[in-house]
């Protein structure tokens, strides 16, 4: 589904990734841990296309698709999700008139019919439902005023709403007490875990792994990924800490 | 003119103790040359010819006096100023002229209790007051000794810098005042700039070649000591490819001044990758507490960022003179290059002051920042007058501005008047003001801590003057502080 | 009357010429609201194209008065708003206002509150949008007199340039005589927030449209519970559309 081959990104000046390769198969989940600095935000944003992250050289094919030619809302019409470290608060805009637009304009670019305002709010309350959300949330401005384990809640309702084939969730686990993350996890397991979806999970912590367990875990340091294993490595990286295993 | 000076003599020293607040009066003996009273032509030919100035000086000064004569005062700021009579009073004249006292009990008694809050050692106080022979002892106090001062001089000679009177820059440099005189600052500029240029008496020049990092922090204060600079001062300081200067101005005890009316120039000029951080702490005779009396100062300040890179630092400290008409601005051409303006302005009993700055990008990704801070206490009024202006062509250009407003009294007002003027898409400007009062609360918190009440007004002032203080050199930051206090005393409770 | 200039404070944006041919001006309108009594107006300044409106009103608030303002610029080539002021003891003015302009127009909103009693408060939001080569001002004072303690005024005025030639410019003044006041300004000029635009374009928006939704949330909140509100946001979203 996505295939990451010798990734080298640079913000300004500055070389983060430097030669990342990777490739993830339908119906996997991935997780990618690393210290601070590795570069893990920047691979999401250079995933998802973010203006700055300018790539130097190298290749990502998304669904037989090249990404990187793709602009962003593009790749999100193609079905990729990225779940932000730090969502956006948007005042003014509504959550439900938000995810609508951008679901029908997925679905336009996708060549499908528009969701009428009836049956877009019955997808929406299903999702927010399942997540636990109020529905008063959904019709509040964009994350603006929500707690950082409400902004992480809301991006699992909209990547429920959205329904991608692939989601890249960065630091998802961040911000959130001990109830959240359970339901975090079982919202990504719910949305995500099925035989034509993947899911890149981007963390600093073991924590989130014990709710989504990963068929791999990879080690990122310095721009590139340094170790690959099953999820026992998640494990001994919680144990032995980064210095050693990066080493 | 030998025999104009002997009959209009005591005419001019009678003028020179009118204008004067302070009760020194004169020995009769002083002997001053001194232009005939008012402004004519023949004014700026004497004053030009008392310097020994080349032609083209002379005549861009009487260009600028032709110039001057067909404007008008401007007549915008938030002032409330008497009409001056320019022909009553004299340029080139005795009015300037320091009175040697014999001892430290002539001196304003008000004046020693200023000094000696501000912590200023005994033999450094006589100095600022002008006391007989205490010059060279002063220079030490400020510096060590004599020979610290010259091992200065030298230092800066092997660095290649320039610092010069401008009146010895004239005759010495010609080709390098010429190039940047008026450029940054035009005589048409504005009604006091203009003034300026035709009658400016003397003032600075310094010069920073390219690379050079100046190895000490330039001041006014040593050199000040040793030639009277004027009423119309005018500085130059031009920072060469590179190079770096900081450059300090004022001096944080009231310097004994005759002259009413001050209407300085002082131009910048910075080039490619150089930076100019200019500080001045301001404290002139503010008038008494009736507002009789004090200076007026007119100051047209500005700098030009012209190479890329350049970048410029304004920060001063207005605590003197009962007018106050001033805007330390930065032409910002230069792409990325860098404009600051960090400003703390007190006013108290019937002074006025007008002040801010202009910020004017017309260079790519250039930015700015402006942290203004104004006091109003007793019957006076402050008001923050400024300019962001992004030219079309200017892209990714940033401004942030912050004008706080603290008023003590009801009795005083606080102005702010900012004007945003921007044509380039890709603009950030960003524009805060906020006005508070000292609350009863944290008064009373202060003082239940211990603090009288004096103390407690200058702490919360110092606090909320901050970020601009941080801003001065130590030595100065350390004096300024105590300041903000004395020009405050008696405005609360 | 004479014509004013560009020295003029008030007009030095103004575009003298268009102001020149409707001079001498009518009497501004004059609006009053008695004490304790609560209003409401709103008002769209939609000349056709090419022409020149010039709206002036003269409001007063008597103790206790509360007035509700709304406005929306966006016709004419030249199009102006002026609002004097003058609020009573413990009175409550709000105005909230619209500048939306494209091709060569120059819109402007001009507003002097004074606030010559105690307690009383006022509350300016002004939003411009401008493409192409027009110009949006506000030029927005707050006069607080000698002895008018405890007011509480916030101005604040926020604009965005969508064309290369467009200008925004903005005077947020404070001139203020009284020390137990809360006064507030904030002008902001600037582009859409970079990572608010990709966030909703990672959602699947066009960035056409992302722009497009950021740009009506931006303006959107200055009409909430206005009279008039659905006409006000409606004739907004409809220029909006023009501009992007």
């Amino acid at each position: 589904m996505l295939n990451i081959n010798n990734l080298h990104t640079a913000i300004g000046d500055k070389e983060i990734l430097k030669g990342l390769s990777l490739k993830i198969n339908a119906g996997e989940i991935h997780a990618i841990m690393g210290p601070n600095g590795a570069g893990k935000s920047t691979l999401t944003y250079t995933l998802g296309g973010r203006p700055g992250y300018e790539v130097t050289s190298g290749a990502v094919e998304f669904d037989g698709q090249d990404l990187l030619a793709l602009a962003p809302h593009e790749r999100a019409a193609a079905g990729l999700f990225l779940g932000f470290q730090y969502p956006v608060e948007i005042p003014g805009v509504s959550n439900v008139q938000f995810l609508r637009e951008a679901l029908n304009a997925q679905r336009k670019l996708r060549g499908e019919a528009p969701l009428s305002g009836g049956e877009f709010l019955k997808v929406a309350r299903a999702q927010a439902d399942a997540m636990g959300m109020n529905m008063d949330m959904l019709k509040r401005p964009v994350n603006v005023g929500f707690s950082g384990g409400e902004k992480k809640r809301n991006e699992m309702v909209q990547m429920g709403i959205l329904d991608p084939k692939l989601a890249i969730l960065d630091e998802t686990d961040s911000g959130l007490d001990i109830d959240a993350l359970r339901v975090v996890g079982e919202g990504i397991n719910r949305v995500m875990r099925k035989p034509d979806k993947a899911v890149l999970l981007i963390t600093h912590y073991q924590r989130l792994l014990d709710y989504v367990q990963p068929d791999f875990v990879h080690v990122l340091a310095a721009g590139r990924i340094v170790k690959s294993g099953g999820p026992e490595l998640a494990l001994e990286l919680e144990r032995e800490g980064y210095a050693e295993i990066a080493a | 003119m030998t025999n104009i000076a002997d009959t209009k003599n005591a005419e001019a020293l009678a003028a020179a103790n009118k204008v004067s607040d302070y009760e020194w009066g004169f020995s009769s003996d002083i002997e001053q040359e001194f232009a005939p009273k008012g402004l004519s032509e023949d004014t700026v030919r004497f004053i030009s010819a008392k310097k020994n100035e080349p032609e083209w000086m002379l005549d861009w000064r009487l260009k600028a006096y032709r110039y001057w004569l067909t404007m008008e005062t401007p007549h915008w700021a938030k002032l409330n100023i008497p009409p001056i009579d320019y022909q009553d009073a004299y340029y080139y004249a005795a009015p300037k002229a320091k009175k040697q006292l014999g001892s430290l009990d002539e001196v304003d008694p008000e004046i020693l209790r200023v000094y000696e809050k501000l912590g200023i050692p005994l033999e450094e106080q006589k100095m600022l007051a002008g006391v007989e022979g205490a010059r060279k002892v002063a220079v030490d106090a400020v510096f060590d000794s004599v020979s610290v001062a010259t091992t200065f001089r030298k230092e800066l000679e092997e660095a290649g810098v320039i610092f010069r009177s401008i009146s010895e820059a004239i005759r010495e440099y010609p080709e390098q005042v010429k190039k940047w005189l008026g450029k940054v600052v035009p005589m048409h500029d504005n009604y006091f700039a203009a003034l300026n240029c035709a009658v400016f008496s003397d003032g600075t020049f310094v010069y920073i070649p390219e690379g050079v990092r100046c190895p000490m922090e330039l001041s006014t204060y040593f050199r000040i000591n040793a030639e009277n600079t004027g009423q119309f001062e005018r500085t130059l300081i031009v920072a060469d490819k590179g190079s770096y200067v900081s450059y300090l101005e004022g001096c944080t005890a009231p310097m004994r001044d005759e002259n009413q009316l001050h209407a300085a120039v002082v131009e910048l000029v910075i080039l490619d990758d150089a930076e100019i951080k200019y500080s001045t702490v301001q404290n002139w005779y503010p008038g008494d507490a009736e507002g009789k009396g004090g200076i007026y100062n007119f100051v047209t300040k500005r700098a030009l960022c012209q190479g890329k890179n350049s970048k410029v630092s304004w920060t001063q400290v207005e605590t003197g003179s009962a007018v106050t008409w001033k805007y330390p601005s930065c032409v910002l051409n230069g792409e990325n290059s860098v404009g600051e303006f960090y400003s703390v302005a007190v006013t108290n009993n019937h002074q006025q002051a007008d002040t801010g700055t202009k910020m004017i990008h017309n260079g790519k990704n250039s930015r700015s920042t402006i942290v203004s801070k104004g006091i109003s206490a007793g019957k006076s009024n402050g008001t923050y007058r400024g300019l962001v202006k992004v030219a079309a062509n200017a892209d990714g250009v940033r401004n942030f501005t912050q004008c706080d407003s603290l008023l003590l009294g009801d009795q005083c007002g606080a102005h702010t008047v900012p004007y945003i003027e921007v044509k380039n898409p890709t603009a950030q400007i960003e524009h805060e003001a906020t006005t508070s009062k000292i609350s009863d609360d944290q008064l009373f918190y202060a003082m239940q801590r211990g603090l009288d009440q004096e103390s407690a007004v200058a702490l919360i002032v110092n606090g909320f003057a901050k970020e601009v203080l941080q801003q001065l050199p130590m030595e100065f930051a350390v004096e300024a502080q105590k300041l903000l206090g004395i020009s405050l005393e008696g405005s609360v409770g | 009357m004479t014509l004013p200039t560009r020295r003029d404070e008030a007009w030095r944006y103004a575009d003298i010429d268009a102001v020149a041919r409707l001079w001498p001006l009518a009497a501004p309108t004059r609006i009053n609201v008695a004490a304790g009594d609560a209003a409401a107006r709103h008002l769209i300044v939609d000349a056709a194209q090419g022409a020149t409106e010039i709206r002036q009103f003269a409001i007063n608030l008597d103790k206790g008065a509360k007035f509700d303002f709304h406005v929306l610029a966006l016709g004419g080539a030249y199009g102006r708003i002026e609002l004097d002021v003058i609020l009573h003891e413990g009175a409550d003015f709000n105005l909230g206002g619209v500048i939306l302009g494209n091709d060569d127009q120059i819109l402007e909103i001009v507003t002097t509150v004074n606030h010559v009693e105690p307690g009383a408060t006022s509350n300016q939001t002004i939003r411009a949008v401008m493409a192409d080569k027009a110009t949006g001002t506000y030029l927005g004072k707050v006069a607080v007199a000698r002895g008018a303690q405890h007011t509480d005024s916030v101005q604040s005025f926020k604009a965005m340039l969508l064309g290369r030639a467009a200008t925004a410019n903005a005077k947020p003044e404070l001139e203020i005589y009284a020390d137990d006041v809360k006064c507030a300004h904030g002008a902001a000029i600037g582009e859409l927030d970079a990572m608010g635009l990709f966030y909703l374009e990672s959602r699947g928006l066009t960035p056409a449209d992302a722009k497009r939704l950021m740009l009506q949330a931006f303006v959107a909140g200055v009409f909430d519970g206005a009279e008039a509100e659905e006409a006000l946001q409606a004739a907004a979203l409809a220029k909006l559309g023009e501009l992007v």
